[in-house]
């Protein structure tokens, strides 16, 4: 049973919990292989949810990569290898044949404000932080700027990815980026509820193949680009400007 | 059950098209879908800009899904799915302006339409929405229209969530371009539009709508089909069926 990330099932809607609370659910190499894991189990099904929930265990719902795994000590290879299991998981999440469902019920950065842009319906509430303060840190957020374009368009994208720093809940909404805003932590499984309902009193198979549609249209099938832009991402995080930036976080 | 009056304004022959079935809130009806393509393509030709709109309080409530529920497979559904992709494109491909007037609700097939106009108005407290996933109806033969006017991200969330939205937020999400506070200055504040673009030099206003569809790509036609035949594909279904046939009217 993987443990830093969960599953759980209800009638025709599932939940995939990060679960990594001390560490904010930050991704780390572990984390994401078990969320690989429950995808697997989730393909797997013969009868599958209509509605999947991406949530985060604890007050944070993803911190963005763990600072552990992205600082090269030993093995250059690491912060790679990481990228390009979340651009999968990403790629992943997007194909699954339900409509999937952010419940961003806190703190929302870099990659973890990309998995939040990869589901289709995003839920948040007006205190929570978002962002993509990537560039502050002489990154690139690569593997998350194709979604983020799909969901907002590319202008307000330039905007939201070059600008950097982190935002309320309430603006993001403002933005594009979250689809409903609760207006307190408290007020948010009551919104959240509302849209999962409304979404499994439906017919799955019409919200399935409206899905598949989407997915043509707006060029979520590409998984290449993904996988190229975790290359970028690794080759930005490995020069020294990047490097010094993230020791310099760490204390 | 679609009406034609000629407003001038200003010297401009404007043609003010209605969905004409107020008691039904202009529910369509295959028929509807066909007169109004027919419609719309010979007002391009004899007037200088075209307004669609609808009698009554409700520009349009979407499909007869009465009439929908009477022919169990599908056929009627078929009939009107078709009808729609076609009449919104003919707007589309109007070389004239064309300004929708959606006062007070344009939901499902009646939202559709927005897709087929230059400039949308309608009314802050307007219901709007594709409510149609609950009735195992895939709204996928809106998506190649709506993407043209709000963000693929915005489109995925209105298709996909069956619930309704306001003129308010229709006109954040870019779906509408103007608002009025009440719904009965959604009309005139439409023919005044059409008007003023009805007085732009007409080939440089063809021309650039031209560029405009030019600018979708060579995958245009292939989208609007690849959107038709996604909702095709699921009318008649049992899921359809069960969930259409459980209406009650």
């Amino acid at each position: 049973m993987p443990e830093l990330a969960t599953l759980t099932h209800e009638q025709s809607l599932s939940t995939l919990t990060l679960n990594r609370p001390d560490a904010h659910n930050a991704l780390s190499r572990d984390m994401l292989r078990d969320a690989h894991v429950c995808m697997d189990e989730l393909e797997a099904m013969d009868d599958k949810p209509s509605v999947l929930v991406v949530t985060g265990a604890g007050r944070s719902f993803c911190a963005g990569m763990d600072l552990k795994e992205v600082i090269i000590e030993d093995d250059p290879s690491i912060p790679l290898q990481l990228l390009e299991s979340l651009a999968r998981l990403t790629y992943r999440i997007r194909q699954f044949p339900a409509v999937t469902v952010a419940r961003v019920n806190g703190a929302a950065i870099g990659g973890g404000c990309g998995m939040t842009t990869v589901c289709d319906i995003s839920i948040t509430h007006a205190d929570a932080k978002l962002g993509f303060p990537e560039v502050d840190l002489g990154l690139c957020p690569a593997v998350v700027a194709p979604w983020l374009v799909r969901k907002i368009g590319p202008g307000k994208s330039r905007q939201v990815l070059l600008t950097g720093g982190l935002i309320s809940g309430a603006r993001a909404h403002e933005l594009g980026i979250v689809t409903e805003c609760a207006d307190s932590r408290e007020s948010l499984d009551e919104t959240v509820t509302t849209v999962t309902s409304s979404l499994t009193s439906g017919g799955p198979d019409a919200l399935r193949a409206t899905k598949a549609l989407l997915n043509t249209l707006d060029g979520s099938n590409d998984e290449a680009i993904l996988l190229e832009a975790a290359r970028l991402s690794a080759q930005v995080l490995a020069t020294e400007d990047a490097q010094n930036r993230l020791k310099a976080r760490r204390t | 059950m679609i009406t034609l009056e000629t407003h001038t304004i200003d010297g401009r022959s404007i043609a003010m098209i209605a969905l004409d079935r107020p008691d039904k809130r202009n529910a369509l009806t295959p028929e509807m879908l066909v007169e109004l393509n027919t419609a719309a393509k010979a007002a391009s030709t004899d007037h200088d800009a075209i307004v669609l709109t609808g009698k009554g309080k409700a520009f349009c409530a979407g499909f007869d899904l009465a009439l929908c529920q009477t022919t169990p497979d599908g056929s009627i559904m078929r009939k009107l799915l078709t009808g729609l992709s076609a009449a919104c494109n003919t707007l589309r491909l109007s070389e004239r302006p064309v300004v929708i007037a959606a006062q007070g609700a344009a939901i499902a097939g009646g939202c559709a339409i927005l897709g087929g106009a230059d400039i949308v108005v309608s009314n802050t407290n307007a219901k709007l929405g594709y409510p149609v996933t609950k009735i195992g109806v895939s709204p996928a033969v809106s998506a190649p229209y709506m993407t043209q006017s709000v963000t693929h991200g915005s489109a995925r969330e209105r298709l996909i969530l069956p619930t309704l939205f306001s003129g308010t937020t229709a006109h954040k999400l870019g779906l509408v371009h103007e608002l009025t506070e009440e719904p009965d200055d959604v009309q005139p504040r439409a023919l005044e539009i059409a008007a003023k673009l009805a007085g732009k030099p007409p080939h440089a206003y063809a021309a650039t709508k031209g560029l405009i569809t030019k600018l979708e790509g060579d995958q245009r036609e292939t989208r609007i089909k690849q959107g038709l035949e996604t909702s095709l594909g699921l009318t008649g279904k049992d899921e359809e069926q069960r969930l259409l046939g459980a209406l009650t009217f």
